[in-house]
């Protein structure tokens, strides 16, 4: 039944949308703009560093405990109201619980995806986009030294990578000239297996224009 | 890389053609030669990226489309008996771009958490190339590529057979790691290129066997000068089998001549094209197939004639000692009003062989696998097509009726099952009665400018016979739906939900094995910056559906995420 209301759910929105793009009137109301896009891409670069907590939710919290992270992003115009918005991450879990010969698991995390200045939630900025994490345990020995169908951990003694997808909130404290410093709040959803994996994600961030 | 304007300008053809329906979704494919895996309208059966079974619409009892050899697939690779564009040597346009992906479903955290029913490991795909623009028409590439995706269902028995984890990249067994490297000349008129790298490939069998093969090196290099077309390929080809310490090689050079008819040609009222596809082998050791006289020559024909006005005559002729293969048609396209249209057509295929290009025997434990059958194939089927368009809403369908004598098919002498595997002894050989098929198909797609197109479609298939030992009993039923977005002339969303109904593969196993009907959601997500040349690109596949197994002792199609960063110059 599950699935068969995602596939109603989602023939429905699909045929709204056909319907609704199909008329003049709706369609004037997208935001298909008299501005030059080509000259809003890029029109602005930034840069900025950020650092901060990563909580485990749910499950996840049995698994992993909270852990610090620093990452390296850019924001880019890309639209309007739009950012483009590029980051990497990195972070080092500890398990909750003693697994043996793994102190932790080094995590890289790649996202990609956009920023809109939603004008009711101003100053707040809303976005969403797809992550790519790499992970590989903190272990030097042999992974043969493992079984994979039994052993905790198992898995991450050689590289994994996994897909998801996050929402975040952007809010800006702090402007002065080029420089800008605030708060980003985001979710995070791993498509793994057997259940999905959710964090939540606090940080700090000080950002520079570059052009 | 998709894009809109392509697409609307082959709508526009294709209403031209009548054939308006758009097939491919605009999903952008894993990797190329993959795309079959989004098609919706027939039998696309995935258990590998080197092994599908692909059957249009209304393709007769013959196996799949890909196993039928046309004068457009010259370039194309020849993969044990079909005819693909994995892995494709054809060079990309000057750009740089870095592809990966991953089999959703991974453990990583739940790792420390998941003790009973731990899921099994999933695998990446990896792509990275780059094409130099030209300096005075010189221009180098190179490009590294592999798809793990669907290699863990046989991962364990493959991996025994050879003596090293048969990639370029990684441990995870993949069914193709390609590399290669090369130059290449372009002007106006001429374009020349050679290419040379090495490629672990995994070939499915008739037999059901997968063949290892290492090509080091493959080298390829073509010519298109004016409309005069040359390929020609060296493969050193290694072959081996470690667990029962078999060991071969195979020195191949194939490659291929043609005329195309020009633009001068086209004026005229007979339109004529030609050509020659050849191969030669030279065995040594334990190779597993063998082609007769370890050479094929197969020079063939294309004609195009307009003998009246709206009448339309195509036929191919290709023909050597040993085989013949024959494909024509005849379309009729009365006059209609603007933006509509009606076509009606006969077309033929008839042949000894579907693809005379193959090997011509497979030998597999002591038993000597004939693949090529007595006797001749005759497919003919009578055609329709229709297209109207009122505003912004187009409508259209297509219809034909078929008959097939002598279609190829497997007959089994003995299943033999190994390790979870299960093979076949037997030899090729054909189906001695007529059978039928009807189809039909609708369509109704709407679009806003160049911002939004979506078009829904359903068609069928009904196959009838006295005998019907088809390698694979075709879907009877299929639908889709499909909306292409492009925001802002800079952010494309492309979707398809497809559903399609049983299919089942009869000669592969004692039991058949059924794939069940299901549906599939595919999604691409894309940032485009027209004016830098840059692509950032996420596609979902298969999402809703569930992970089977879609051919015999292939693995699971599962759903899947890629993304892709394009930088054109």
């Amino acid at each position: 039944m599950d699935k068969l209301f995602r596939i109603v759910s989602f023939i429905c929105i699909m045929a709204v949308a056909a319907l609704a793009q199909a008329s003049p009137e709706l369609a004037k109301a997208l935001p298909d703009s008299t501005v030059s896009l080509e000259d809003v891409s890029f029109s602005h670069i930034y840069v900025f560093i950020e650092g901060g907590k990563k909580h485990p939710v749910g499950d996840l919290a049995d698994a992993v405990d909270n852990s610090f992270y620093m990452g390296l992003g850019f924001r880019y115009t890309y639209w309007e109201n739009f950012d483009g918005i590029i980051l990497f991450q990195y972070s080092y879990f500890e398990p909750h619980f003693d697994v043996p010969r793994i102190n932790g698991v080094h995590e890289v995390s790649g996202k990609l995806g956009l920023d809109y200045r939603w004008n009711m939630i101003a100053p707040i900025v809303f976005g969403a986009g797809f992550l790519c994490n790499w992970t590989r345990a903190d272990y030097d020995g042999d992974k043969k030294a493992f079984d994979f169908n039994n052993d905790y951990g198992a898995t991450l003694t050689d590289n994994e990578t996994e897909f998801g997808w996050f929402a975040r909130l952007n809010l800006p404290v702090f402007t002065y000239g080029n420089y800008r410093a605030g708060m980003n709040v985001s979710w995070e959803q791993l498509w793994t297996l057997p259940e999905r994996s959710n964090m939540l994600v606090v940080g700090l961030y000080v950002e520079r224009r570059i052009w | 890389m998709f894009s809109f304007a392509n697409k609307m300008a082959f709508r526009a053809v294709a209403f031209s053609l009548f054939f308006a329906v758009v097939t491919f979704a605009s999903v952008d494919a894993e990797m190329e030669g993959m795309e079959v895996d989004q098609r919706d309208d027939g039998t696309f059966l995935v258990g590998s990226p080197t092994f599908y079974f692909d059957r249009i619409l209304g393709a007769g009892g013959m196996h799949s489309e890909s196993e039928l050899w046309s004068p457009a697939k010259l370039r194309q690779r020849l993969l044990f008996n079909r005819m693909s564009l994995l892995p494709s040597w054809d060079v990309h346009e000057p750009s740089i771009w870095m592809k990966t992906g991953n089999e959703l479903g991974d453990m990583i955290y739940q790792d420390f958490i998941t003790s009973d029913n731990r899921p099994s490991n999933r695998t990446p795909i990896l792509e990275g190339g780059f094409r130099t623009p030209g300096f005075k028409g010189f221009w180098v590439t190179g490009r590294a590529f592999q798809d793990d995706h669907f290699s863990t269902a046989n991962m364990k028995a493959r991996k025994k057979w050879v003596s090293d984890e048969f990639a370029i990249f990684g441990e995870n067994y993949p069914l193709f790691s390609t590399l290669y490297a090369g130059g290449g000349y372009s002007n106006g008129t001429v374009n020349v290129s050679a290419l040379a790298g090495e490629e672990y490939l995994w070939l499915f069998s008739e037999s059901s066997r997968w063949i290892p093969v290492h090509y080091k090196p493959r080298v390829e290099a073509r010519a298109d000068i004016e409309n005069l077309g040359v390929t020609v390929v060296y493969e050193d080809a290694e072959y081996q089998n470690k667990s029962k310490k078999e060991a071969g090689e195979r020195k191949e050079w194939n490659g291929s001549l043609r005329y195309r008819c020009g633009a001068v040609c086209r004026k005229g009222v007979l339109q004529l094209s030609a050509g020659l596809a050849f191969r030669m082998v030279d065995d040594d050791g334990t190779v597993y197939t063998e082609l007769d006289d370890d050479r094929v020559l197969l020079p063939f024909m294309e004609l195009r004639v307009e003998p009246a006005k709206r009448l339309f005559a195509e036929a191919m002729f290709a023909i050597n000692d040993r085989d013949w293969l024959v494909q024509d048609s005849v379309e009729f396209r009365p006059a209609t009003p603007k933006n509509s249209g009606v076509m009606l057509g006969v077309k033929n295929i008839s042949g000894t062989r579907l693809n005379p290009l193959a090997d011509n025997l497979e030998f597999f434990d002591g038993d000597t696998i004939s693949l090529t059958a007595k006797g001749q194939m005759n497919l003919v089927q009578g055609y329709t097509a229709f297209a109207d368009t009122v505003g912004n809403v187009g409508l259209g369908g297509r219809g034909s009726f078929w008959a097939e004598h002598g279609a190829e098919t497997f007959a089994v002498k003995e299943f033999v099952e190994d390790e979870n595997m299960v093979y076949r002894h037997g030899d090729v050989t054909r189906i001695n009665s007529w059978i039928r098929g009807v189809t039909g198909e609708l369509w109704i797609s709407t679009w806003y400018g160049n911002m939004f197109a979506f078009t829904a479609l359903g068609g069928f298939e009904r196959v009838d016979g006295n005998d019907d030992r088809f390698e694979v009993t075709p879907v009877e039923f299929f639908t889709s739906f499909t909306a292409d977005w492009l925001l802002h002339k800079s952010f494309r969303l492309s979707h398809s939900l497809r559903y399609r109904s049983d299919a089942r593969w009869n000669l592969r196993s004692a039991d058949p094995l059924v794939v069940k009907g299901d549906w599939y959601w595919d999604a691409t997500f894309e940032q485009q910056f027209p004016k830098y040349g840059l692509f950032l690109t996420g596609t979902l596949l298969h999402v809703l559906g569930d992970e089977v197994i879609e051919t015999p002792n292939g693995a699971e199609n599962r759903l899947r995420f890629v993304c892709q960063v394009k930088k054109t110059f």
